[in-house]
C-alpha cells in the first residue's frame, strides 16, 4: 500500500516539477502538462488533426504487415538453421553478428529502395522484428532434449507428432518470448521509420507538429502513439501468458 | 573447419548472386548497386566517411562511459535498497520499454543540433538496459552470502565492496556488451534526424542524394565498425571470465 502511494506521489512530484520548470524555461519548449491537456482534447476531438484516425490506421497496418512478414521469415529461417546442425553452426553466429549492428544503419538504404511510402517502414519493422524471432527459434530448438525425440520416434511418432508433442512444448517458452520481443521491435521499427522520413502515419503527424513548433500537439500525438505501443505489448503479454499456461 | 568454409562460401555466394542480379538489370542500379560498384565507392568516400565515423564513435564513447557509470551506480543503488526498488522499478521498466524515438524531437528542441543531443540520446538508450540488468543482479545476490557477511561483522561498505560487486560482475559485463550497441544506435538516430556531422548524417545525405554506391559503402563501414567493437568486447569478456575462473 505504501509502495503504491509512494509511486503515485513520485509521479505527482515529477509532473509538478515539470509544470514549474516547463513554464519557467519557455512554455513552448518546456510543454508543461497543463498545456498538453487542451491539445490532447483538441486532438481527440479531431479538431487539430482531422486525419488522426487515418494516420493511426495506416501505422497499425504497417505494424501488422511488418510483423506478419517477420514472424513468417523468422520462424522459417530459425527452423532451417535449427534443424540442420552444420548450417546452424555456420549461419547462427553470422546472424548474431548482424544483430550486433545497430539496425538504423540500414534505414537510409531501405528508404532509397522502397521510397517514402509505407513499404520502407514495413521493411524496417520487418528487419527489426525478424532477428529476435529467428534467434528465439534457434535457442528454443537447442533446448529440446534430443533423447526425447529419439524415444518418441522409436515409439513410432511421425514428424508432425514429434513436433507437436515433444518439440513445441519444450521450446514454447523461449519461442513465445521471442515473438513478443519481435512485436515490440516491429512497432519501434515502424515508428522510427515514420519519424525519420515519411508522408503519412503517426510519425508524419509528430514531425509536422514538431516542425511547426506546435509542441502541445506534439506531446498529445506522442501520448496517442504510446497508447498504441503499450496496447500492442499488453496484447502480446496476454497471448504469452495463455501460451505458457498451455504448456503446463 | 567445415563451419568456417561454409561461412566463407555463403558470403561469396551472396555477393555473387547480388552481383549477377545487379548486372542483369533485375534491380535498378540507381537503388541497388553491384558489389563491384560499391568497392570503388568505399575508396572514394574514404576520408570524409572516416571523419564522420570518428565523430560518431567519439560521441558514442562519451555516451557509453556515461551510460555504464550511471547505469551501474543506479542499478546498485536501486537494486540494493528494497523500498527504492519497489517504488521505482515500474518506472524504470516503462522508460526502458517505450520507443525513445518519440521524445527525440523534444530533445532536439531543447538541446539543439550538434553533439549534446546525440550524447544525451545515446545515454538514454544505453543507460536503461544496463541499469535493469544490474538491478536484477543485485536483487538476486545470494541472501546467505549477505547474512553470513553481516553476522561476521562486515560493515555496509565491506558488504558492497566484497560481496555485492564481485557477485554482479557477469551482469555488468553483459550490460556493457548490450549497452554499446544501444549507445551507437542512439547516436546514429540523432545524426540522421538532426545531425550536421557524423556517420548518421553521412548516410542520410547519400540517401537523399541518390548516391547508392556511396551509401552502401558507408553502411558497410559502420556495420563493420560496430561488429568489430562487439567482437572485441566479447573477447574481453571471455578473457575476464577465464581470469575469474
Amino acid at each position: 500500500m505504501t509502495v503504491v502511494g509512494l509511486r503515485l506521489g513520485l509521479l505527482a512530484l515529477f509532473l509538478a516539477i515539470w509544470e514549474i520548470a516547463g513554464r519557467k524555461v519557455n512554455p513552448l519548449l518546456g510543454v508543461p502538462p497543463s498545456a498538453v491537456l487542451p491539445s490532447l482534447r483538441d486532438l481527440l476531438l479531431l479538431r487539430s488533426y482531422p486525419d488522426l484516425p487515418a494516420s493511426l490506421w495506416l501505422t497499425i497496418r504497417e505494424i501488422g504487415t511488418a510483423y506478419a512478414l517477420a514472424v513468417a521469415a523468422g520462424l522459417g529461417c530459425g527452423f532451417v538453421l535449427g534443424m540442420h546442425r552444420l548450417v546452424g553452426r555456420a549461419w547462427g553466429p553470422m546472424l548474431a553478428a548482424l544483430y550486433a549492428v545497430p539496425a538504423v544503419v540500414w534505414y537510409p538504404s531501405l528508404m532509397l529502395f522502397f521510397g517514402l511510402d509505407a513499404a520502407s517502414k514495413i521493411a524496417f519493422g520487418f528487419l527489426l522484428g525478424f532477428f529476435p524471432i529467428a534467434l528465439a527459434v534457434l535457442a528454443g530448438i537447442r533446448q529440446v532434449n534430443p533423447q526425447l525425440v529419439v524415444v518418441a520416434r522409436a515409439y513410432g511418432a511421425g514428424t508432425a507428432t514429434v513436433f507437436r508433442r515433444v518439440m513445441l512444448p519444450a521450446m514454447l517458452f523461449t519461442l513465445v518470448g521471442g515473438l513478443r520481443t519481435g512485436l515490440a521491435l516491429c512497432v519501434i521499427g515502424v515508428v522510427v521509420g515514420e519519424i525519420l522520413g515519411s508522408k503519412a502515419g503517426m510519425g508524419a503527424l509528430i514531425n509536422h507538429a514538431y516542425g511547426l513548433l506546435r509542441t502541445g500537439d506534439y506531446v498529445a500525438l506522442v501520448l496517442v502513439t504510446l497508447v498504441l505501443v503499450v496496447g500492442s505489448d499488453v496484447l502480446a503479454s496476454l497471448l504469452e501468458r495463455r501460451a505458457r499456461r498451455w504448456t503446463e | 573447419m567445415r563451419v568456417r568454409i561454409l561461412q566463407i562460401v555463403t558470403v561469396i555466394a551472396a555477393l555473387g548472386v547480388w552481383e549477377v542480379v545487379a548486372r542483369m538489370g533485375w534491380v535498378d542500379p540507381l537503388f541497388v548497386p553491384a558489389p563491384s560498384a560499391v568497392a570503388p565507392a568505399l575508396l572514394k568516400i574514404g576520408r570524409g566517411a572516416l571523419a564522420g565515423l570518428a565523430d560518431t564513435l567519439g560521441k558514442t564513447a562519451v555516451a557509453y562511459v556515461l551510460s555504464v557509470v550511471l547505469g551501474v551506480s543506479a542499478g546498485v543503488a536501486v537494486g540494493s535498497i528494497r523500498l527504492l526498488r519497489e517504488v521505482l522499478s515500474p518506472y524504470v521498466i516503462a522508460f526502458y520499454g517505450i520507443p525513445k524515438i518519440l521524445v527525440l524531437p523534444w530533445i532536439v528542441l531543447l538541446l539543439g543540433y550538434g553533439t549534446t543531443p546525440a550524447v544525451f540520446y545515446g545515454v538514454l538508450h544505453g543507460f536503461f538496459p544496463i541499469m535493469v540488468l544490474v538491478m536484477g543482479a543485485v536483487r538476486d545476490v545470494d541472501r546467505t552470502l549477505v547474512a553470513v557477511a553481516r553476522s561476521l561483522g562486515a560493515t555496509t561498505w565491506q558488504l558492497y565492496w566484497k560481496v555485492l560487486l564481485p557477485a554482479i560482475v557477469p551482469s555488468v559485463l553483459g550490460g556493457m556488451r548490450l549497452g554499446v550497441v544501444f549507445c551507437l544506435l542512439g547516436v546514429l538516430v540523432v545524426e540522421m534526424f538532426a545531425g550536421v556531422r557524423g556517420m548518421g548524417h553521412v548516410l542520410g545525405s547519400y540517401a537523399n542524394g541518390f548516391q547508392a554506391p556511396e551509401l552502401f559503402a558507408a553502411t558497410a563501414l559502420v556495420s563493420a565498425a560496430s561488429i568489430a567493437i562487439v567482437l572485441a568486447l566479447d573477447h574481453l569478456n571471455d578473457r575476464l571470465s577465464r581470469w575469474r575462473g
